[in-house]
C-alpha cells in the first residue's frame, strides 16, 4: 500500500503548504501593484516603456514631470527653466538634492546622462532627446541645452522621459556593473530589487525634500508584472495587490462588488484613432471622411465600452494641451452621408479596404475592431479586418507599410510632437500625409513660444488635421485602476504611477 | 547540427517582417533615431555577415548581447533557466505521481469505475488547451478559494538573496522554511496546468503497459509461484511497463517546453518560454538565437540520458 | 545520433503497447468505434450544415445585446451570446467547420509529406536517407511553437498559413515511424522476392510498403489530429490564429479569457466542444487501431 501512503501525504502536504500568502505586520507600508508592461532590464536607457519611465524616474531622478492636477509642468530635480534665446535653454538644479550614498547631485550628472542616452550602444531613448544637439555645464548647478531647432514643447521630450543618473558611479564602474550593482538615485525612492520578468521594488527614501511630510506615502512599492487581465483581478481580490492597473470595461463590476475593493477611472492620454495613408483609395479625401461618419462611436462607446471611453471630435481631448473646448463636432454617425462621400470619390458601388489592428495591446481593441468593421460594411465599404502579430504590424506601420490601421498615440499632454509625427511632410512615414498648409502651421507652432499665441495656432493646425481627415479619431479610454480600500490614490491620466500620489489609509 | 539550426533561425527571424529598432524605441522615435539603433547594432550589414559574426564570437562562448534585455545573452538565459527547469521538474513529478498509480490501477483491473474514471481523467488532461486550464485554476484556486497566489515565481521579501537561481534549493540550503512554501505554493498552479497533458499521455500509456504486460508468461508463473497480487503488479509488471514510460516522458519534456511558452506567459513565471516570447515579439535576434541554441543543446541532451536509462531498466539493450 | 535508435525503441513500442491494451476486453472494441465515429460524424454533418443549422448570422453583431447568458429554449439565443452581441451556438456550428477543416487538412499534409519522405529515406536509405534525417533533426529540435510563430510572422496570417505553420513539424512523427517500419519491411523475405521478380523501386514502395504502413499512420493521425485543434487554440491565444473574419473555437476560447469569472458560457462552449471533438477523434483513433492490428486479429479469433 506504500504509494497510495505517499499520495495521501504529497495531496495533504500540498493543501497545508498552501495558504493564502502571509499579511504582514502594519508597521511599513507596502503597496503591491499590478502592471501591464514588463520590465527587462538594470539599464535606466535600455527601455522606452512608460511604465519604467515612471519608475527610474522616481529612483534615478527627472528634470521635471507634468502635473496634471495643475496642468502644468513642475520641477523635480531642476528648480527651474528659462528659455534664454530660442535655440538655448537654461535649467537651474535643485541644490538640496543627494544621491542616495550622500554624494551632491550636480549639472555634471544632468550632462552625462544626456550623453549616455544618446551614445549608450543599449540605449532606447535617442527619441527624447532628438531636438537637442549638446548640453553643456554653465556651474555647478546650471546646464544649457542647445537645440538644433527652436524647440518650443522641449519638456514634452524631456520631462518624464529623461532619466537623470549619477555620474561618479558611472565613471569608476563602467555602465555594467554601475546598473547591476550600483543603482544609486536621487530621486525621492531607492533601488531595493528588480527580477526581470517580474518585479521591481523601490523604498521610500526619507532624505528627498519633502518625504518627511508625506507620512501616508507607502514605504515600499513592488511592481509586479500581471499580463492577464482576469488574473490581475484576481489577484487585487486575493489581497495580493493593492493596486491592479488597466482593468478592462467589464470586469469593472467584479472589483466595484467585492467588499475590500473600489475602483477609479481616469482619462487617458492616449488617443485612438483609424490611420489612412493617402494612397487609393484613401488618396481621396471624401473616402476618408465617409470612414469617420461610417462609424456609430457613440453606440460603440456605450456597449462594447460600457461607457468607459470619451469620444474624441479631433486629434485631442480635454485637459490635453491647446484643446479647444469651443470645438464643433464634425463627423455625426451618418451611413448615408458615407455612401454619398463615397460615390462622390468614384465609389458608387463600394470599395474593398482592410483594417489591420493589433491584438491584447490596448483596451479591447480586437473586439472593437470587429465591431468598425460591421459599421463599416454597412457604410458602403467592403471592409476586410486583419490581425496581424504585433511586431510585424508595428514595424510596418512605422515603414509606412500598412494603408489602414487602428492604433494609439500615447503620453500626448503637449500634442505638438504627436501631430508633427503622425501628419507633417517628412515627420515620419507612418500616414505619409503631406500638407503644405499644415507644414507651415506646425513649424510655425514649434517656434512660437508664447502660450496663447501657441495654443491658437495648434487648435488651427488640429482643426484642419480634423477636415482633412488623414485619421478618424476615435476616443480616449478610461483607464480603470483597481485597489483596496485601504489605499487612496488618484491615477495620472499619462499611466506612470508615482509613490508620491498613493496614499496608504490607516 | 547546432550550426544548421542557428542558421535556421537567423534566416527564419531576418525574412520574418519587423525589425527590432522599431520595436524597441518607443512610439516617438523618428526615422534618423531608427538607423542610427541598426547601425548601432550592426543591423544594417547584410545577414550573411551578420551571421558569420555571430558564429565567429559564438565559437569563443559568447552569445552576443540582447537589444531588449540590454545584457549579454548568456546571462540573461542563466537568470531564467532555473525558472523554467523548475517548473518542468514539478510538472514532471505531478504527471508520474498521479498518471502511474492511475495508470497501473486502471490498467491491473481494467473495465473497474476507476478505470473508467482514469481514462476519462487522463483524455481530460489531453483535451484541454493548457492556457484555458492555467486561466481556470486562478479562478477557482486564487480567486475563489485563495488558497494559492495568482502568478509569479515568489513573494517580495520571503527569500534572501539568490545563490543558485533554483528557489527550492536556495531555500533548502538557507534553511529557510517560509521561502520554501512561498516557491511551492507558487509553483502548483503553473505545473498542473503544463503537466495536465502528459498526465493524460502518461496514463493511458502507463495502463496499456500494464495491461500488456499482465498476459505476458513471467507474469502469469510469478502469479502461479504464489506471490501476492500487488508484488506481481509492481515487481514484475510495472518493472516491464516502464521502458515505454521513460520514453514517453523523455518525448513529452520537448513538448513541455513547448507549453512553457505559454504556460509561462499566463502565469507571469520569468522562465525560458515567457522569455522567447519576448525575444521573437521584440525581434531580439541575438536572445532568440541563443535561446533555441540552449533549446537544441538540451534536447539532444536529454535524449542522450533518455537513451542512457534505457540501458539502466533493461539490461538487454547495450550500446 | 541517438533519435534514429530511438524511434525503433521508442515510437514503436509505445504504439504497440497501446494498440494491445484492450486485448482482455476485446468485444467494447466496436463501442469505442461506435461512440468515436458518432461523435466525429455529428461533428462533420454540423460541419457541412452549418448555414442551414446556425440559427443566427455567425458575424452578427447586436451590440445591445451583448454577453447575454444561455437561454436555452426560452429565447432566441440558445448558448447566450458573446462580448459582441454574438450568437454562441451558431459560432460553434460555424466554428466546427474551421476547426475540422484544420484538422483534416494539417493531418492530410503532414501525412502525406512525412510518409512520403520516410518510406524514401528509409528505402533507399544512403546519403538521401542521412540528408533527410539531417532535416529532420534540425526541425524537431526545434521549439515547436516558435516555428509556428515564426512561419505564420512570415507568411502573415490567414487559414492556409495557418495549417502550414501547424504542419511544419508534425510530419516528423510520421517521418520517423515510418522510415523505421520501411527499414525492417525492406529486409523482408515478400520484398525481396518482389525484387527478384524483376520489380522496380517505385512499385515496390508502392504495393508492398505504402498499404503495411497505413496503419500506423492511421494510429499517428487521430492523435496528432486531436493535437492540431489544441494548437489552434493555443496560437489564437498568442494573437496568431486566423483572421477575425472566421470563427473558430480556438479564437472564441482565446477572446473569452477576460471573461471567464464574468460570463462563463463564452469559454465554456468552445472548451467544450473542443474537449468533445478530441475526445471523439482519440476514441476513434483507439478503436480503428484495435481493429487493425493484426495481432489482436488474431487474438480475438482464438
Amino acid at each position: 500500500m506504500g504509494w497510495r501512503k505517499t499520495i495521501l501525504i504529497v495531496v495533504l502536504v500540498a493543501l497545508t503548504a498552501a495558504g493564502v500568502e502571509s499579511r504582514r505586520a502594519a508597521a511599513e507600508s507596502r503597496v503591491s501593484i499590478g502592471v501591464t508592461e514588463t520590465m527587462e532590464t538594470f539599464n535606466p536607457y535600455g527601455d522606452s516603456v512608460s511604465l519604467l519611465y515612471g519608475i527610474w524616474c522616481q529612483v534615478m531622478g527627472c528634470l521635471g514631470t507634468y502635473d496634471f492636477n495643475k496642468g502644468d509642468y513642475v520641477g523635480m530635480l531642476a528648480e527651474k527653466w528659462e528659455v534664454k534665446d530660442p535655440n538655448n535653454w537654461i535649467f537651474h538644479l535643485r541644490k538640496d538634492i543627494k544621491w542616495h550614498d550622500g554624494s551632491p547631485f550636480t549639472a555634471e550628472d544632468v550632462v552625462h546622462s544626456f550623453n549616455r542616452a544618446r551614445n549608450d550602444p543599449q540605449s532606447k531613448q535617442t527619441q527624447n532627446i532628438a531636438p537637442i544637439a549638446s548640453a553643456s555645464v554653465v556651474d555647478k548647478n546650471t546646464v544649457r541645452f542647445t537645440t538644433k531647432q527652436p524647440t518650443a514643447p522641449l519638456p514634452e521630450y524631456l520631462f518624464d522621459r529623461l532619466i537623470i543618473t549619477n555620474h561618479a558611479i558611472y565613471e569608476k564602474y563602467g555602465a555594467e556593473t554601475a546598473d547591476r550593482k550600483y543603482p544609486i538615485g536621487a530621486g525621492p525612492y531607492k533601488f531595493k530589487e528588480l527580477i526581470p520578468g517580474q518585479r521591481f521594488v523601490i523604498a521610500k527614501n526619507p532624505d528627498y525634500p519633502g518625504m518627511k511630510q508625506m507620512p501616508q506615502a507607502p514605504d515600499e512599492i513592488v511592481y509586479r508584472v500581471l499580463r492577464e487581465d482576469e488574473q490581475r483581478v484576481t489577484a487585487l481580490l486575493n489581497g495580493e495587490l493593492q493596486i491592479a492597473q488597466f482593468i478592462p470595461p467589464h470586469l469593472k463590476k467584479r472589483v466595484d462588488s467585492e467588499g475590500g475593493t473600489k475602483s477609479t477611472t481616469v482619462d487617458s492620454v492616449e488617443i485612438m484613432f483609424l490611420a489612412m495613408q493617402p494612397k487609393p483609395p484613401f488618396d481621396k479625401k471624401e473616402v476618408r471622411q465617409a470612414v469617420c461618419h461610417a462609424i456609430d462611436r457613440d453606440r460603440i462607446i456605450n456597449t462594447v465600452l460600457q461607457g468607459l471611453a470619451t469620444r474624441l471630435d479631433g486629434p485631442i481631448g480635454p485637459g490635453q494641451y491647446g484643446y479647444d473646448p469651443n470645438l464643433k463636432p464634425k463627423y455625426d454617425y451618418n451611413p448615408e452621408k458615407s455612401k454619398k462621400l463615397l460615390a462622390q470619390a468614384g465609389y458608387p458601388n463600394g470599395v474593398d479596404v482592410e483594417l489591420e489592428t493589433p491584438v491584447g495591446r490596448y483596451t479591447l481593441d480586437k473586439q472593437l475592431n470587429e465591431v468598425i468593421t460591421q459599421m463599416l460594411n454597412s457604410a458602403g465599404f467592403r471592409a476586410k479586418l486583419a490581425t496581424p502579430e504585433w511586431a510585424t504590424l508595428w514595424s510596418n506601420v512605422q515603414a509606412g507599410k500598412v494603408p489602414f490601421y487602428y492604433m494609439g498615440r500615447g503620453s500626448i499632454v503637449d500634442p505638438s510632437v504627436a501631430l508633427s509625427q503622425y501628419f507633417e511632410t517628412g515627420g515620419s512615414p507612418r500616414i505619409g500625409y503631406s500638407n503644405p498648409k499644415l507644414d507651415k502651421l506646425l513649424a510655425t507652432e514649434r517656434q512660437t513660444f508664447e502660450p496663447a499665441k501657441r495654443k491658437k495656432i495648434l487648435a488651427e493646425a488640429m482643426s484642419l488635421i480634423t477636415e482633412e481627415a488623414p485619421a478618424c479619431f476615435m476616443w480616449r479610454h478610461k483607464m480603470i485602476y483597481g485597489m483596496a480600500k485601504q489605499i487612496d490614490y488618484k491615477p495620472t491620466p499619462s499611466g506612470r504611477i508615482f509613490g508620491e500620489d498613493i496614499r496608504v489609509l490607516k | 547540427m547546432l550550426l544548421l539550426v542557428t542558421l535556421l533561425v537567423f534566416v527564419l527571424l531576418h525574412a520574418a517582417p519587423g525589425d527590432p529598432a522599431s520595436m524597441l524605441l518607443g512610439q516617438e522615435n523618428t526615422a534618423a533615431d531608427l538607423a542610427e539603433a541598426r547601425r548601432r547594432w550592426g543591423l544594417d550589414q547584410p545577414i550573411l555577415v551578420q551571421y558569420l559574426k555571430f558564429v565567429r564570437t559564438a565559437a569563443t562562448g559568447d552569445l552576443g548581447k540582447s537589444f531588449r534585455f540590454s545584457a549579454p545573452v548568456k546571462e540573461v538565459i542563466k537568470e531564467r533557466l532555473p525558472a523554467t527547469v523548475e517548473l518542468a521538474f514539478f510538472s514532471i513529478v505531478i504527471a508520474i505521481f498521479l498518471a502511474i498509480p492511475l495508470g497501473v490501477w486502471a490498467g491491473a483491473r481494467p473495465n473497474s469505475w476507476l478505470d473508467n474514471f482514469g481514462t476519462s481523467f487522463g483524455l481530460f488532461g489531453i483535451s484541454m488547451p493548457n492556457f484555458w486550464l492555467g486561466i481556470m485554476l486562478i479562478l477557482i484556486l486564487a480567486g475563489t478559494f485563495h488558497i494559492l497566489p495568482s502568478g509569479g515565481r515568489s513573494t517580495y521579501g520571503v527569500a534572501g538573496a539568490s545563490e543558485t537561481g533554483f528557489y527550492f534549493l536556495d531555500s533548502l540550503l538557507q534553511r529557510n522554511w517560509p521561502a520554501l512554501r512561498d516557491a511551492f505554493v507558487h509553483v502548483v498552479m503553473p505545473a498542473l496546468a503544463l503537466g495536465a497533458n502528459m498526465v493524460g499521455i502518461l496514463m493511458r500509456v502507463t495502463r496499456s503497459s500494464v495491461l500488456d504486460a499482465g498476459g505476458e508468461e513471467y507474469v502469469v508463473t510469478a502469479r502461479a509461484k504464489g506471490l501476492d497480487n500487488h508484488a506481481v503488479l509492481w515487481r514484475h509488471v510495472f518493472t516491464n511497463a516502464l521502458i515505454p514510460i521513460v520514453t514517453v516522458v523523455g518525448l513529452e519534456v520537448g513538448t513541455l517546453l513547448s507549453g512553457s511558452i505559454i504556460v509561462e506567459t499566463v502565469f507571469a513565471w520569468p522562465g525560458i518560454g515567457s522569455l522567447l516570447i519576448t525575444g521573437v515579439t521584440a525581434r531580439d535576434y541575438p536572445l532568440v538565437t541563443g535561446v533555441v541554441l540552449m533549446y537544441t543543446v538540451a534536447f539532444v541532451m536529454i535524449n542522450l540520458f533518455i537513451d542512457a536509462l534505457y540501458a539502466v531498466i533493461d539490461p538487454r539493450i547495450r550500446y | 545520433m541517438p533519435s534514429s535508435i530511438r524511434e525503433s525503441a521508442t515510437e514503436a513500442p509505445r504504439l504497440a503497447a497501446e494498440s494491445r491494451r484492450d486485448r482482455p476486453r476485446a468485444r467494447r472494441l466496436p463501442f469505442k468505434v461506435a461512440a468515436g465515429g458518432a461523435i466525429v460524424a455529428v461533428l462533420v454533418v454540423v460541419g457541412t450544415l452549418a448555414p442551414w443549422l446556425a440559427p443566427h448570422d455567425p458575424q452578427y453583431q447586436a451590440l445591445e445585446a451583448m454577453l447575454k447568458a444561455p437561454e436555452w429554449f426560452h429565447g432566441a439565443h440558445f448558448l447566450g451570446t458573446d462580448n459582441l452581441g454574438r450568437d454562441i451556438l451558431s459560432r460553434i456550428v460555424y466554428g466546427a467547420r474551421v476547426s475540422l477543416l484544420v484538422a483534416f487538412a494539417v493531418v492530410l499534409i503532414s501525412g502525406f509529406v512525412g510518409i512520403a519522405l520516410g518510406a524514401i529515406s528509409g528505402y533507399f536509405g544512403g546519403k538521401i536517407d542521412f540528408a533527410i534525417q539531417k532535416f529532420v533533426e534540425v526541425v524537431w529540435a526545434f521549439p515547436a511553437l516558435l516555428l509556428a510563430i515564426t512561419i505564420l510572422a512570415f507568411l502573415g496570417q490567414g487559414l492556409f498559413n495557418l495549417i502550414l505553420a501547424l504542419v511544419a513539424q508534425r510530419w516528423i512523427q510520421y517521418c520517423r515511424v515510418v522510415r523505421g517500419q520501411t527499414l525492417s519491411l525492406r529486409d523482408r523475405d515478400f520484398v525481396a522476392a518482389t525484387r527478384a521478380l524483376g520489380a522496380g523501386s517505385p512499385r515496390i514502395i508502392r504495393r508492398h510498403i505504402l498499404p503495411n504502413l497505413l496503419q500506423i499512420s492511421l494510429v499517428i493521425g487521430t492523435f496528432s489530429m486531436a493535437s492540431a485543434i489544441i494548437s489552434e487554440a493555443s496560437l489564437s491565444f498568442l494573437g496568431l490564429g486566423v483572421p477575425p473574419g472566421i470563427p473558430t473555437w480556438g479564437t472564441m476560447l482565446a477572446d473569452s479569457r477576460s471573461y471567464i469569472s464574468t460570463a462563463w458560457w463564452l469559454a465554456l462552449f468552445p472548451g467544450l466542444s473542443i474537449f468533445l471533438t478530441v475526445l471523439g477523434i482519440n476514441l476513434l483513433g483507439d478503436g480503428v487501431r484495435d481493429l487493425l492490428d493484426p495481432r489482436l486479429k488474431r487474438a480475438m479469433k482464438t
